[in-house]
């Protein structure tokens, strides 16, 4: 149990400190929480969803939510203090030397690298999830990529909300899925 | 949270309180990306309570999305800190985090027995598909920012292609990617952007 509360706690903090804002979590949060079996991709899916519809950001969603089932409530703790590791620790410093940081060349340098090599992270976990949804051992899943073309194409053109997209799906799913 | 209390002269457990309050109030409201926090930071602690400057939060705003980690619970780590030090720092964390961690135990708690209903199944099946229009609408929405220079373009394909054919770890890619800028960026002036 202690084992397990550590894995939890050291994992978050991992995809605490690789992750750069929003979605940019979901490719490290995959690579971790499949690789320890703690969720299937369709659970991280499920929790992405449900993470855009609940208060808060994916990131203490995602370790409350893992947490909870692999160890309790306790779980829950370790993991969403793991994920906010890098907050506590890093910015509490930055707080503390505001002055020498402001303006920081260096670190913008690296975050020209960071961002481009984010989005192409990101769009590659989309082909890949795209793979496991729509083409399963079932065949082509004609239904689902319909709801995923009309969701898509909504949120593209129109100023409808994340959480409205995903109501519209779910109630698609009820119909179609 | 009454406002009519003199929050100046009650002592620094009471603002911590505050703090925690406030942050947890707000963390109610974050649904579907953390940008509205940020106003209601400002209108809170700023507007309301002047215990922090709107530079402080301009400054603030421009570290919290540059470091790794949550960006609004960056955001709160700094500004608690700036009003109550360590202390508010975990005050404003915390309370910002405890509403998504009791809205999520509830989710967790029913998800087992309800994951396997037929109805159930088949919402989740929608709820599924629609992720990946989300996350291509996050990416898409990074552009602006990420391709910015030329060679941000390579550096976007080069991980892609990565990430979508290998199993390269995650975290590497990102110190590749922060190590390749500060090669790359090294002595270029910003307006060399292409």
């Amino acid at each position: 149990m202690r084992m397990l509360l550590l894995r939890l706690f050291l994992s978050f903090m991992k995809i605490g400190f690789f992750s750069f804002g929003g979605l940019t979590m979901i490719p490290v949060i995959n690579d971790e929480v499949l690789a320890y079996g703690w969720m299937t991709a369709d659970e991280v899916m499920d929790i992405v969803a449900v993470a855009e519809m609940t208060p808060g950001s994916l990131g203490i969603n995602c370790a409350t939510f893992v947490g909870l089932r692999t160890a309790g409530v306790l779980g829950a703790i370790f993991a969403s203090v793991g994920v906010m590791t890098p907050s506590l620790t890093l910015c509490m410093l930055a707080a503390h030397f505001i002055l020498k940081l402001k303006g920081n060349q260096v670190m913008e340098h690296a975050m020209n690298g960071v961002r481009p090599v984010s989005m192409g992270m990101l769009l590659a976990v989309a082909v890949t999830l795209s793979q496991t949804t729509f083409f399963t051992g079932a065949g082509v899943q004609w239904n689902l990529i319909f709801i995923a073309a009309v969701c898509g194409i909504l949120m593209f053109k129109t100023k409808i909300t994340i959480p409205q997209t995903i109501l519209l799906a779910a109630v698609l799913g009820l119909i179609i899925g | 949270m009454d406002e009519s209390v003199d929050t100046k002269k009650k002592g620094r457990l009471f603002r911590l309180w505050v703090i925690f309050l406030i942050m947890a109030k707000i963390g109610c409201f974050t649904f579907g990306g953390g940008w509205s926090i940020i106003g209601q930071m400002q209108n809170e602690f700023v507007e309301k309570r002047k215990w922090m400057t709107e530079e402080q939060i301009v400054d603030f705003l421009s570290l919290a999305k540059s470091f790794p980690g949550v960006m609004i619970i960056n955001m709160s780590v700094l500004c608690g800190y700036m009003m109550e030090g360590p202390m508010g720092a975990l005050a404003a964390a915390f309370g910002l985090s405890a509403p998504a961690i009791l809205a999520i135990a509830v989710v967790a708690y029913f998800y087992g027995s309800l994951k396997n209903n037929v109805y159930v199944a088949k919402v989740l099946n929608g709820v599924r598909c629609v992720v990946i229009p989300i996350i291509l609408n996050a990416s898409w929405k990074l552009k602006s920012k990420s391709l910015v220079f030329r060679i941000s373009y390579v550096l976007f394909a080069v991980s892609f292609l990565i990430c979508a054919f290998t199993n390269v770890s995650k975290p590497l890619v990102i110190v590749l990617g922060a190590l390749l800028g500060l090669v790359i960026w090294r002595g270029v002036n910003e307006d060399a952007a292409a």
